[in-house]
């Protein structure tokens, strides 16, 4: 799909409005006829009747023509917008389709300015070339032909300038197009600083390095500022140059014309006429730059949406009636490689292991040892490069994305939430859920007493990235949010790391009365030891799995996890103790 | 039951209610005079190139008149080469307008969206609470776009347009006042049909504007999760809302377009009926002999003129109403109060002790019932104070006292005896060192992030501190060692790293008083064994501040401070606490460990 095919639906609409502009045109063409003949018969006669009824007319085409502008304005602005809503539509549609791992490949402010911004180009753009953009080619060709009818000697200048001039326009647009892309580049730098700048506000002013994020601001701002004013003043030479020629035109046609005259070859009349056209086209062209440039922006603009429009997208398959059934939650890993880049170690390495229907994994493994990327392999957020993640014994990849997704509560390191009120960042998990399933929801992430603190409780609005919120309450709204949907897996990523144990405890208590298969990421020895199966993992290999009593038995590693634990709970209970 | 939806409504109705603003335009004018000489320049290559473009047709029809006519040859090519030279300098002062004019255009877009940036940074915290990241950034460019491609056509425009009207009607009423006096008849309808269209349509460009701004903040907010958005699959919910927004910005750009799309088109239209209404009074005025048919033909022809350059304007209509929209978005920023600027005998204060002092602190935030009620402690150089207590208590506000993100309403703050009041901001805040709940990372390399703490530390130093904070080890397996580029939103490194990169950053400022805010969740056991030594070393001899959130890391503490609902209500250390037998007591036992 390319943003040329969205322009398709409104072809007949932009027809339309072309027919409308031509009938104001025309009325434009005839009107001094118009009031040439008002003066020939009418004043020159001294005969009253004819100005009375031609005035008329003359009054009346312009009322046609007024009333076609409008329509033609009308019509213009709705294909305009319209476009630009579907182009808009489409883009966001195709970033919600697109895979994990393609979506960092353009910071979130570039897809920020491609949607806004690139899209307003685009839009600007089909509405003048509605409005006014087929005007002065219009006139430049009805002038030339004019021209040669008059006079076709006199007129070829125009006949070898004009093409000279096509040529030099398209390699205006041909290089305008470049330079604004760069343009478009740059915004899309200065949005992306002010974006960071934005998010981490609390510690720009904290650690208060204004000179530096102005600096920072100041060159990509001077960047974008260096590159529109090359890029615009590269387009405005065309004017210039443009009326250069056609002037010097007329100037040949003078001097041409008064040899001519003089060997009989031309009237006077006829010279007059042609230099009149002359004059006409070179006013049509300064009309011209105006247009070219929001052409090439358009072209550059349009590219970029046709980058992320082609974007691969996640192969999903079709839902099958098999694949539509609920999960039951048996988690197979066999063989699993992966890797986030081609060039990049393995996060993962041939890992295996298989959990049943309602049981309870911890994997435990140091900062960066693969963690997370084994739990983006079930909901199928990647896919596997090697071997194969089973769900019910079913391949992950014969499952649709929204019928997998949907029975998965996924809990992220980060808890990001969104504007809104508490109730509906819980609803988020599930659209249709009712207060008490929120507050259900809310009371097994041991939440609950927390939001009815707030003075407005449920409805406390939550700031954008939750700012308003701590560590701790962030992670057990998202919680929350997770477990709203009664999911048949649960995925904990190292979501209770701001949990005492004690609150620990409750939530796990709670979770235990979900039908669900659980999988818990933690650096906590007392969270992982009752679980059915504890994963250790280092640097994406598998090192030991079993239970808590079978691993520290023997694993080494584990031991000395337990260990150093162990000691700092006991040095806790005694000073406790010692009160 | 959309998100936010609510807020937003809010924010566009409160502003609707203005009219469009001939201060906006005033102001936008002001922006343009700082550069008063090159614009000069350009007003006078304006004058110039219409004198110019008037000579042309002059001197072509003088030659018409001349050479064509009468058929003779001498004198043809000296007044050829005069016409072509004033082709020329038309062309080359048409050039250099544009040329200066962009350079003045963008200058003026580039400085206000750095006063906009600066601004931002001046701005209190609470501003940012409650406004959308992308919002805010729809001002520096959307809007800021707009009054650019303005700047660049229209002034020049807006100026050549004047001159040809004030020329043409000198002309006309020099020719027959009588008859000019008819032609302008239309000019208040004109005016009318302006003014009925403008009033319309400036509150439609400003609703697009802000519509436009709210569709940039829902796109940056949910593009930003879009990762959770996938793991939920909510796909169609965010896109039923995203089209809610496009809907929105359809329907206000529609009607604002197409209402002053009207104006060229009725421009059109007077323009005409002048045309007829002279015709019709010229022609009698002629039969009557009031006027020579030859100044009612010549009139015609000035009619068309005087309409010409109001043409233009109405034809440039849509992307002024635009752009002062646009413009008035970012004045209505610029206009916000600032954090306070530093007292008038603030002075920079180098080296502090760090003994810190609160006495009879009282605070309120404007609407939030939170507050801090006459709050007093000391502490003395290098002591670790704990603040604990339910969330909402007031651990953040101690903290946002102390670094002045505000000001108390009542009482006093001192460090090392001097109220913070007496030194600026800058040396206050240079002065402390933090460890943030949310990690921010920004988009440069490694060393740049931990850098970020000090800038003008050296690479070893860099170094030094990301070894203290055992990150030394992970930064150099990765490929790049500490030239490894962090994407915006740190991906690439894990939670537990991000962690321990924003604790070398807190190691390389050296700060006197450390501010340290559920520093070491997300770390795993063994790296966080380690970074509690760090931090321990760290601490020594500093004073430090801990929002604890877990209890059992503040035992060490000299000082705890137990916060509710605003208030101090119990003060010391943890051994001292748990005789007490009080909230802290029941808060250690009751295993609320997790506090806020």
């Amino acid at each position: 799909m390319k943003v040329m095919s969205l322009i398709k639906p409104y072809r007949i609409a932009m027809i339309i409005a072309w027919i409308l502009m031509l009938i104001e045109l025309m009325v434009e063409l005839v009107s001094p006829l118009l009031m040439a003949k008002i003066i020939d018969e009418g004043v020159l006669q001294a005969d009253l009747h004819t100005v009375t009824v031609l005035g008329l007319v003359l009054i009346g085409i312009s009322l046609l023509a007024f009333a076609s502008g409008i329509s033609n304005s009308y019509i213009a602005y709705y294909a305009g917008q319209n476009l630009g809503y579907d182009i808009r539509k489409n883009v966001y549609a195709k970033i919600q389709r697109l895979p994990f791992s393609s979506l960092n490949q353009f910071p979130t402010s570039s897809f920020i300015t491609r949607l806004t911004n690139d899209v307003t180009q685009i839009q600007n753009v089909l509405f003048m070339s509605l409005r006014i953009a087929l005007r002065s080619p219009l006139l430049i060709i009805f002038g030339t032909v004019m021209a040669l009818f008059v006079h076709a000697k006199l007129a070829l200048i125009f006949v070898v300038a004009i093409p000279l001039l096509v040529v030099f326009l398209i390699f205006i647009m041909r290089k305008g197009f470049v330079f604004f892309q760069s343009v478009q580049k740059k915004l899309d730098r200065v949005n992306s600083v002010m974006r960071e700048n934005l998010i981490g506000i609390r510690l720009v002013k904290a650690f208060y390095n204004r000179s530096f994020e102005q600096n920072r601001f100041v060159t990509v701002n001077r960047n974008l500022k260096n590159t529109t004013m090359k890029t615009l003043r590269f387009i405005e030479l065309t004017a210039p140059l443009l009326l250069l020629l056609m002037n010097f035109c007329i100037v040949l046609i003078l001097w041409y014309g008064n040899r001519e005259m003089s060997f009989g070859g031309a009237q006077a009349g006829e010279i007059v006429a042609i230099v009149n056209y002359g004059t006409r086209i070179t006013n049509a062209l300064s009309m011209l730059t105006f247009i070219i440039m929001a052409f090439s922006r358009a072209k550059a603009s349009s590219d970029r949406i046709n980058e992320v429009l082609q974007m691969e997208e996640e192969v999903d398959v079709e839902a099958q009636d098999s694949a539509n059934a609920t999960l039951k939650g048996a988690i197979e890993f066999k063989n699993v490689s992966f890797q986030y880049f081609e060039d990049h170690a393995n996060a993962i390495s041939n890992l295996s292991f298989s959990v049943q229907a309602g049981e309870t994994v911890a994997i435990l493994g140091a900062t960066g040892s693969g963690k997370t990327s084994l739990f983006q392999l079930i909901p199928r957020l990647f896919e596997a490069k090697e071997g194969e993640v089973y769900i019910d014994n079913q391949d992950v990849r014969r499952f649709p994305a929204q019928v997998l997704r949907q029975q998965i509560g996924y809990v992220p390191q980060e808890s990001f939430l969104f504007t809104g009120t508490i109730k509906e960042n819980i609803a988020w998990g599930k659209r249709e859920a009712t207060m008490e399933e929120i507050e259900q929801a809310a009371q097994d992430a041991q939440i609950h007493d927390s939001i009815m603190q707030f003075p407005k409780q449920y409805d406390t609005i939550v700031g954008q990235k939750g700012v308003n919120l701590s560590g701790g309450q962030k992670q057990r709204l998202s919680i929350a949010r997770a477990l709203v949907r009664k999911p048949k897996i649960l995925l904990l990523d190292d979501s209770t790391s701001a949990l005492d144990l004690k609150t620990e405890q409750k939530l796990l208590e709670a979770i235990r009365g979900y039908d669900c298969t659980m999988l818990i990421i933690t650096q906590k020895i007392t969270t992982a030891q009752h679980a059915d199966l504890i994963l250790l993992l280092d640097e994406g290999e598998l090192i030991a799995k079993g239970t808590h009593e079978e691993l520290l038995s023997t694993s080494s590693l584990y031991q000395k996890i337990f260990q150093s634990q162990n000691r700092e709970e006991r040095k806790e209970n005694a000073t406790a103790a010692n009160k | 039951m959309p998100l936010q939806r609510i807020n937003n409504k809010k924010t566009i109705e409160q502003t609707d209610g203005k009219n469009v603003s001939f201060d906006t335009v005033k102001r936008l004018w002001m922006e343009l005079s700082n550069k008063k000489g090159l614009l000069i320049c350009v007003l006078l290559l304006v004058l110039i190139n219409a004198l110019l473009g008037i000579a042309g047709p002059f001197l072509i029809g003088k030659a018409i008149d001349q050479f064509i006519y009468e058929k003779v040859s001498s004198g043809l090519i000296p007044l050829l080469v005069g016409l072509a030279s004033v082709y020329f300098f038309y062309s080359l002062t048409t050039f250099l307008q544009n040329y200066w004019m962009i350079g003045i255009a963008q200058e003026t877009v580039f400085s206000m969206r750095k006063r906009l940036f600066e601004h931002f940074q001046s701005l209190p915290i609470s501003f940012f609470d409650k406004r959308q990241h992308g919002e805010l950034m729809s001002r520096v460019t959307n809007d800021m776009d707009n009054v650019s491609s303005t700047l660049n056509s229209s002034v020049i425009q807006v100026f050549s347009s004047v001159l040809t009207l004030l020329g043409t009607i000198s002309v006309m009423v020099y020719l027959s006042p009588l008859l000019t006096l008819i032609t302008l008849i239309i000019v208040p309808l004109m005016f009318y049909g302006m003014k009925w269209i403008t009033k319309r349509t400036s509150k439609l460009f400003k609703k697009q504007q802000r519509y436009l701004g709210d569709l940039n903040g829902f796109i940056e907010e949910t593009v930003s999760g879009q990762k959770i958005i996938k793991t939920f699959s909510q796909e169609s919910y965010v896109m039923d809302e995203f089209l809610e927004k496009s809907t929105n910005l359809r329907k206000a750009g529609y009607w604002a377009q197409t209402y002053s799309g009207f104006i060229p088109k009725l421009m059109n239209m007077l323009n005409n009926l002048g045309f007829a209404i002279i015709a019709f009074a010229g022609g009698i005025f002629a039969i009557h002999d009031i006027v020579t048919i030859g100044v009612m033909v010549a009139f015609t022809e000035y009619a068309r003129q005087f309409t010409r350059p109001l043409n233009d304007l109405a034809n440039q209509f849509n992307t002024l109403l635009s752009a002062i929209a646009g413009a008035e978005r970012v004045f209505d920023i610029l206009d916000m109060n600032i954090e306070e600027n530093d007292e008038a005998d603030a002075s920079d204060v180098n080296a502090f002790k760090g003994k810190v002092e609160f006495t009879n602190v009282s605070f309120s935030y404007e609407k939030d019932g939170n507050t801090i009620t006459d709050a007093n402690f000391l502490v003395s150089p290098g002591e670790t104070v704990a603040l604990v207590g339910p969330t909402g208590a007031g651990k953040s506000t101690i903290i946002n006292l102390l670094s002045r993100f505000y000001e108390p309403n009542q009482g006093t703050i001192t460090i090392d005896g001097i109220s913070i009041q007496q030194m600026t901001r800058k040396s206050l805040r240079r002065a402390m060192g933090f460890v943030l709940q949310d990690v921010f990372l920004f988009e440069g390399t490694i060393r740049e992030n931990i850098r970020y703490g000090r800038l003008n530390a050296t690479d070893e130093e860099v170094i030094e501190a990301a070894k203290q904070a055992n990150a030394h080890k992970f930064i150099s397996r990765l490929p790049n060692g500490y030239d490894t580029m962090l994407s915006q939103d740190g991906s690439g490194i894990s939670q537990g790293q991000k962690q321990l990169l924003s604790i070398a950053r807190a190691i390389l400022r050296d700060p006197s008083i450390l501010i340290l805010d559920e520093a070491t969740s997300n770390i795993d056991t063994v790296t966080e064994i380690k970074i509690q030594e760090a931090l321990q070393r760290l601490m020594k001899n500093r004073t430090t501040f801990v929002i604890a959130h877990r209890l059992n890391t503040i035992q060490h503490a000299n000082q705890i401070l137990v916060l509710q609902a605003g208030k101090i209500i119990e003060k010391g250390n943890h051994e001292t606490l748990l005789t007490k037998r009080g909230f802290y007591f029941s808060l250690y036992n009751n295993g609320e460990k997790e506090v806020g």
